[in-house]
Formats: structure tokens, sequence, C-alpha cells
């Protein structure tokens, strides 16, 4: 009985341990690092396509810079607000 | 071999030069790499569903573990309504963590450090999920530009931000694969240039940085294929059930 005894406390502390462990792989570096290049390009990735848009709208109406930066800041916003939603998203994942 | 970083990104001939219609067709190493890794899966997945044992062997244990991961990434991102699109998400996952991990080995070649390659992935899914979006909805499917609750106001700004937004999906899907990748075997090559001319006296830190880049690289490959994957579940989850 002792040794049956002695057996479940030690399966309970090993259970509590690899609990530990799998929190910790939970909030690893890993997914940080996931979740940080995702968002980073997120943001990057509105603003360039805005200001492509705004060149090409630019160079058909022929109004040079205008279009470009008003598309510029379109785009920041754009990005503002995809990096908002996944970020949302992760929330509520967790 | 040159100790130029950027060297092993070249693309050159494998055999002639074919020309078809003035486009150039030739066989390159990138197609060569990507027929292994197309060549790889196939024969992963023929051999691990060959014999259908109870207990699974090895092999086997690994394919359905892949099929078992990607099921439950579409259930859990996109619903049931988008298990039909299984077939087509598995490709995608598969092919990219294959063309990422033989990329890996010495003397290979990483196909998916070609932004070319990944914004022609990218944009598959691009227009395919469009396309599944208005096939499915009609023109409702353009309420996805129109948020609720927005005063009408602000909304043809909030349209065009909205239209930017979508249109940027492709470039984030492409270039968070090619940077990751590009950047990864750049820092190791450049690591390994370190370790040839600091020689034995001070190659052995960036020897120990390379061995620890790699673990990271082969991490980050996995990654970029998972993120990849489910970011095409998620649009596609926003074309299927617009109500999001």
């Amino acid at each position: 009985m002792k040794n049956l005894k002695e057996i479940s406390t030690r399966l309970e502390i090993a259970k509590k341990k690899i609990e530990k462990n799998k929190k910790k792989i939970e909030s690893s570096n890993a997914a940080s690092l996931g979740k940080a290049l995702k968002i980073s390009t997120e943001l990057v990735a509105s603003v360039v396509v805005g200001s492509i848009i705004g060149f090409i709208l630019d160079s058909w109406f022929d109004t040079k810079p205008l279009l470009t930066i008003c598309f510029f800041f379109m785009g920041v916003a754009a990005g503002i607000t995809n990096v908002i939603r996944s970020a949302k998203r992760m929330q509520k994942n967790n | 071999m040159s100790l130029n970083p950027m060297h092993q990104f070249e693309v050159y001939k494998l055999g002639p030069e074919i020309n078809f219609g003035g486009v150039n067709l030739s066989y390159t190493n990138a197609s060569l790499f990507m027929t292994i890794s197309a060549g790889l899966i196939l024969s992963l997945l023929f051999f691990g569903t060959k014999k259908k044992l109870l207990i699974p062997s090895k092999i086997q244990l690994i394919t359905e573990m892949s099929y078992t991961f990607v099921a439950k990434m579409i259930n859990d991102t996109a619903g049931s309504s988008a298990r039909s699109f299984f077939p087509f998400i598995f490709t995608l996952f598969m092919f990219v963590l294959f063309c990422n991990m033989v990329g890996m080995l010495p003397y290979s070649f990483t196909v998916t450090s070609h932004i070319i390659v990944t914004f022609a992935l990218a944009m598959i899914v691009f227009v395919g999920v469009t396309i599944i979006g208005f096939v499915k909805h009609g023109i409702k499917y353009l309420e996805l530009f129109v948020p609720k609750g927005v005063p009408i106001v602000l909304l043809p700004l909030i349209i065009i931000i909205e239209i930017i937004s979508y249109l940027s999906r492709p470039v984030s899907l492409s270039v968070r694969l090619f940077a990751n990748m590009m950047a990864g075997h750049t820092m190791l090559k450049v690591f390994g240039g370190f370790v040839i001319s600091l020689g034995l006296l001070g190659g052995w830190l960036p020897l120990g940085f390379s061995i620890a880049l790699t673990g990271l690289e082969i991490l980050v490959a996995f990654l970029q294929a998972y993120v990849f994957a489910i970011l095409t579940c998620i649009y596609l989850n926003d074309a299927l059930n617009l109500h999001h």
C-alpha cells in the first residue's frame, strides 16, 4: 500500500510538471515570433498596396503626387485595421 | 564556392533552353527542387497509406498526423463547411512545408525564398477565394467591404480602406513567407562565412550560432507553412460565411 501511495504522489508531481511545460510551450517564443511576423507584414503590405494603387491612379489621371499621398494614408489606415482585426482574432483564440 | 550570401538564391538552367511562345520554360534548379518536394510528398503519402495497419508504422503515423493536423486546422478556423476544400489546403500546406524543409538541407535550393513562387501561390489562394465568394454569395459578396454600423458620411472612405486591406492579402501572404525564408538562409550563410574567414581560432562562436540558427530555421520553416495554410483557411472562412 505504501508503495502505491508513493507512486500516486509521484504521478501527480509528474503530471503537474507536464502541465507546466505545456503552458511554457504554448506561450513560447516560437508562437510569439510567428504572431509578430504575421502582424508586421500585414501592416506593411497594406501600406505598399495602397501606395501602388495611388501611384497607378496618379499616372491615369495625371495628378502626380496627390493621389499617391492620399492612398498612402488610406493604406496606413487599412494596415492598422488589419492589425487590430488579427489581434482580436488572437485574443478570441486564447 | 563564393562567400557571397546571396549566391545561394541564384536560379540557373539545367539542360537546354525551352522557349514556348516567347515564354521561357526552361527547366531550372528551382523546378528541380519543386519536383523533388512534390515527389517526396507523393512517396510519403503513397508508402504511408500502402499497408494500413491497426498499430501504425512510423511512416503511416506521420501521414496520419499530417492529415489530422490539417483537418483540425480547417475545422477550427473555417468550420465544417470548408471541409470540401481539404485537398487544396492539404496540398498547399504540404508543398510549402516540404519546399521549406528541403531547402534546409545543405547544397539544396529553397524554392520559397523567391517571391515569384510565393506570390504565385498566394495569388492562387486570393483568386480562388474571391471566385468562391462570388459563386456562393453572388453580388452580395461585396458586402464584405461594407462593415455594419458605419455612418453614411464615412462610408466611401471605409470602403476604399476595406478594398485596400482586401487587396493587401496576397501581398502580405507572399511577402511573409518569402522574407522569412530569404532572411533566414542569408543569415545562415553569413554566419557560415564567418566560420571560414575566422578560421580555427575564432570560428567556434559563429559555428555555434549557425547551429542554433539551423534549429530556429527548421522551426520557422514549419511555422511559415502553418501560417500560410491557416491564413488560407481564414480567408476561405470569410468567403464562405460572410458574417464574421
